[in-house]
């Protein structure tokens, strides 16, 4: 396997090791690479782009499957009244996989943990509202713009009309007073 | 001024006939839409399936057509969730529905010759990430097709500017609401998708890509969001079938098609070729003063190149037809085990082995399939199809990995390996 990749699957079962419940839905994957990879730097190679859900790649469900193939993880369906989750655990072949990677795994152990304390208690809903907050960050940066924390409020608005103003406001606000934002002057 | 109302049809030979508006007429006219005639599908997969030499253009209409399809479906049956949820109104759809059918039409005006196969030479962005198909196929919107979509008189009705299809098709904010389209252009069920299984398994000549398409379409949803999340694309229980089909459907032509030993073969070869062909050995970038070099990479220029001599061994290998052998592959569900055989093959082979390829490098790679299925009795019951289908909840994902030597060395690799796995099966 490839460095990139082995390092990539292997990140999926320390994820799931360092969720306060044991496990980690498909959502929470998502969007912890998408942190791991956009605030910590992390060289992971994906290409997160945005759907109503948040920022997502497809790629991330490939190395899900791939892990879950190779025993390192292991993937259950869960349902609940209207929907369904998954509950994404640590398999038995875990500690070998995390051998492989385990340079990879020892220099980003800190991020890995900066994540999952930092975003580990939001629901799936609101992973997916701060994910599409930093995304949408991101994008109006990278065109180097300079917003008011109210004009990014509203651009998510727009693509997530389902949070209330006010929701997305009060998310934004606390991104910006951890200095995870990178458009808002 | 020709009648901007006119309608055209095009036959096809997927879909039947293929409708489209003077706008659209007018966009396709573009040269660097008719470019795509000039770029094949599959790349050299007709060295495995002599019938597998279509383009991204006949694809770019079905996908165009396939999500027009969709998207009435999703209209008639879904319309309460559209308005109540995302605040559609009659002009909004209208509007989004001829949107989404530029976004399907030009998803991949951007490939580069023989489609995903060269893609691997696309430039460095700066920031350590290659640009992707999507990148030029956006830039191309942008500007080369630019006064096509904006000036037309339909363009009155709807006020559209290049950057709105551009949007939709790279996933910015910008999209606003209509993002929720892009399912169709790029997810779990997208109209792309459906039309290159069937469209590759027809000009393949295999049945591995066949599935239901209209049973899939009039079972297709929008499923209110649940505690907080978005609307999102789902099927009703009439259509597990449809649905399970086109998973294996994915999954059969991937084994059989996309990640066929002597086709991957090719895509080395082809890779290897290009890297010569191409100055600095990497395509031009999809910015301004590069794009319209770019576009004058297509397959006619390739071949042409190739059947001047150039394209060193790998050209050659190519004209020729003497290509890379496989040796050694890993099972398409690989474990432990076999990845521990396969890093002994890697080793013992040394400089015989001269190209490994791994499933999970590939485009058509297969994920892990989560299409929401709704009860039929209760509509805020959802489950995931893998809950309705066995074969869907027990399907792996390959993970399986080729390694390649010369033809010329053949007798030489298959002799190590034999003797790595003699020593498997006595251990």
């Amino acid at each position: 396997m490839p460095d990139l990749r082995e390092a990539r699957l292997a990140l999926i079962p320390v994820l799931a090791e360092n969720s306060s419940y044991g496990y980690i839905g498909r959502t929470a994957l998502m969007k912890y690479m998408y942190f791991l990879q956009t605030l910590r730097g992390l060289p992971l190679g994906y290409r997160f782009t945005l759907y109503s859900y948040g920022p997502f790649d497809s790629d991330v469900l490939a190395d899900l499957g791939s892990a879950e193939t190779l025993n390192a993880i292991d993937s259950e369906a869960v349902m609940y009244p209207g929907g369904y989750g998954y509950q994404i655990k640590p398999g038995n072949k875990a500690k070998w996989l995390k051998d492989r990677a385990a340079a990879f795994l020892d220099k980003h152990k800190s991020d890995v943990k900066w994540v999952a304390d930092k975003f580990g208690s939001l629901t799936s809903p609101q992973l997916e509202l701060v994910s599409t907050i930093i995304y949408v960050d991101r994008e109006a940066a990278q065109m180097k713009e300079k917003l008011k924390l109210a004009d990014l409020s509203n651009r998510v608005h727009e693509v997530k009309p389902h949070f209330t103003g006010a929701q997305i406001f009060s998310f934004a606000e606390g991104l910006a007073k951890d200095k995870l934002l990178q458009s808002v002057r | 001024m020709a009648n901007p109302h006119r309608y055209y049809e095009i036959r096809c030979p997927i879909h039947g006939f293929i409708s489209l508006n003077d706008w659209e007429w007018e966009v396709i006219s573009q040269p660097a839409f008719q470019r795509l005639r000039r770029i094949r599908q599959l790349a050299w997969t007709d060295y495995v399936y002599p019938g597998a030499m279509h383009t991204r253009f006949e694809h770019s209409l079905g996908v165009m057509h396939t999500a027009t399809l969709l998207y009435d479906a999703i209209r008639t049956s879904s319309e309460n969730v559209l308005t109540s949820e995302l605040a559609y109104n009659d002009a909004g759809l209208k509007r989004d529905r001829q949107l989404v059918r530029f976004a399907a039409l030009l998803h991949d005006v951007g490939h580069a010759p023989f489609s995903h196969a060269s893609e691997d030479l696309m430039p460095d962005q700066g920031n350590g990430k290659r640009y992707a198909h999507e990148d030029y196929s956006v830039a191309v919107i942008r500007n080369e097709l630019r006064k096509a979509i904006e000036e037309h008189p339909l363009n009155g009705n709807y006020g559209f500017h290049a950057e709105d299809i551009a949007a939709l098709i790279e996933g910015s904010a910008r999209a606003k609401q209509s993002v929720f389209w892009r399912d169709l252009i790029s997810g779990q069920m997208d109209a792309d998708r459906m039309d290159y299984l069937l469209r590759d398994s027809y000009h393949a000549g295999v049945q591995y890509g066949r599935f239901d398409l209209h049973r899939l379409i009039s079972t297709i949803r929008a499923i209110p969001g649940a505690e907080g999340h978005p609307p999102r694309l789902g099927i009703i229980e009439g259509g597990v079938h449809a649905a399970e089909a086109l998973v294996l459907a994915r999954y059969f032509m991937f084994t059989q098609v996309y990640f066929h030993k002597t086709r991957v073969a090719y895509d080395v070869h082809l890779r290897g070729a290009m890297k010569e062909l191409l100055p600095n050995g990497h395509f031009p970038r999809p910015i301004d003063g590069e794009l319209a070099q770019f576009l004058l990479w297509d397959d006619w220029k390739v071949l042409g190149l190739l059947s001047d001599g150039k394209g060193g061994e790998h050209g050659s290998r190519i004209a020729t037809r003497n290509h890379y052998r496989r040796i050694f592959h890993t099972p398409e569900v690989s474990v432990e085990k076999d990845l521990d055989q396969l890093q002994t093959v890697r080793e013992k082979l040394g400089k015989l082995l001269v190209a490994e390829e791994p499933a999970s490098k590939s485009w058509y790679k297969t994920g892990m399939p989560d299409i929401p299925v709704v009860n039929d009795i209760d509509e805020k019951t959802v489950r995931p199809l893998s809950e309705h289908s066995n074969v869907v909840a027990n399907l792996k994902a390959n993970n399986q990995v080729f390694l390649y030597t010369k033809p010329e060395d053949v007798p030489k690799a298959k002799k190590i390996v034999g003797e790595v796995m003699e020593h498997a099966r006595s251990a």
